[in-house]
């Protein structure tokens, strides 16, 4: 039946890694995911299927790649006949540990925080966004005045931060403040190549109590607009004369203003 | 999030203050900024309720005029395609008549900028600035 050679079916290097991992079955707790970008050769590793439906080779970098997780197939010194009826070991035979067997690595735990800082590292080289969102003196807070300028020009957007939503690459605040007499709240990701800078105009006079103030919603406690206190500090700062508040943040720069 | 029943400000100078959604143009449930709806006036703003008495042949809305308008501000999030989030305080639309052309002069207050990539131009020109 199956004589169509293996390129012609591309989900057949899927079923035999699959039917290896059955096989394992007892003796592996779990088979991992590697890394997207798999190198051709690893040592101590069992070699991928040859075949193009995981070749995708980079042009620039003569890299394999693919676009799909590989599965790592376990150890095997020989490949099972796909002819045979494979035997399940028994469910009572000893376990061994994955870290234990030969060509395993373990993953971590939790792979986010590492795609994360992959990710932030490309979007952020200087750190200079990472540092704004850091807890610490110069990072900023609920309640200071911000400053957005965007890439494509534009009027730069500045209102008081209400929150700060930490998230990895997904790190964004939300700023309010009033335009022509009406509220307006904008949500900004903080990595996002478009956000030229993030600039703090003006610190909180105390620290606000809340992570997220949203009583600024409510009339009694709204600060309305904050157009002249950004007027004022860019008098100081003498940015006004030239088109230097969109040309600083042109190079994917967030400068928080020292104090 | 407009819907039917929903009370809207307008923000032009037609003469309409507040009107009300009783359609949304288009296979929708949910009027957001750039959709075109229709609406009833519901109040008058106070200057031109007062010369309407007067002069009635103005050519502006009237209470009880039905018309379409376009939202230009929602109270609902609107996510843009980078990833912000706009949201305004309030509702708001432009009145618009069948053609499409705004039956205002002036628009007053700030409207999104989604209206851009709907095509809605003429009331982009008009708004003293965008969000």
């Amino acid at each position: 039946m199956n004589v169509a050679p293996l390129s012609r079916r591309p989900l057949g290097c899927l079923k035999t890694a699959l039917r290896q991992s059955r096989q394992q079955n007892a003796l592996v707790c779990r088979s991992m995911a590697t890394a997207t970008a798999t190198s051709q050769s690893a040592p101590g590793l069992a070699r991928l299927p040859d075949h193009n439906f995981y070749q995708l080779k980079d042009s620039k970098t003569k890299k394999l790649r693919s676009a799909f997780a590989v599965y790592q197939t376990p150890m095997v010194k020989t490949e099972p006949d796909p002819k045979k009826v494979v035997k399940r070991l028994p469910r009572n035979a000893p376990r061994v540990p994955a870290e234990k067997l030969p060509g395993f690595l373990i993953p971590p735990p939790d792979p986010m925080p590492m795609l994360h800082a992959t990710q932030i590292a490309r979007m952020d080289p200087t750190g200079a966004r990472t540092a704004l969102l850091a807890k610490t003196r110069q990072g900023a807070r609920p309640g200071d005045i911000l400053m957005v300028t965007h890439r494509r020009g534009g009027e730069p957007f500045s209102g008081v931060c209400m929150s700060i939503r930490r998230a990895g690459i997904d790190s964004a605040v939300l700023l309010r403040t009033h335009l022509n007499k009406v509220g307006v709240e904008m949500w900004y990701k903080v990595y996002n190549k478009n956000v030229a800078g993030i600039e703090i105009v003006k610190r909180a006079r105390k620290r606000a109590r809340r992570a997220r103030l949203t009583y600024l919603r409510q009339p009694k406690h709204d600060m309305g607009s904050v157009s002249e206190i950004v007027a004022q500090w860019k008098k100081t700062r003498k940015i006004m004369s030239t088109r230097g508040g969109g040309q600083k943040g042109g190079k994917g720069k967030a400068k928080p203003a020292k104090k | 999030m407009l819907q039917l029943k929903s009370l809207i400000n307008c923000i032009d100078n037609s003469g309409a203050a507040v009107v009300e959604c009783i359609q949304i143009i288009g296979q929708k449930k949910l009027a957001s900024i750039g959709d075109r709806i229709v609406v009833v006036v519901q109040k008058q703003s106070p200057g031109h309720a007062a010369g309407m008495s007067a002069s009635s042949s103005s050519g502006k809305v009237k209470r009880g005029d039905m018309r379409h308008a376009v939202v230009v501000r929602t109270k609902q999030r609107v996510t843009r395609r980078d990833g912000s989030v706009v949201r305004f305080d309030d509702n708001a639309c432009v009145l618009i008549n069948k053609a499409g052309d705004p039956v205002g002069t002036r628009v007053n207050g700030i409207v999104g900028q989604e209206l851009r990539k709907r095509k809605w131009s003429k009331i982009l020109s008009m708004a003293p600035m965008q969000a």
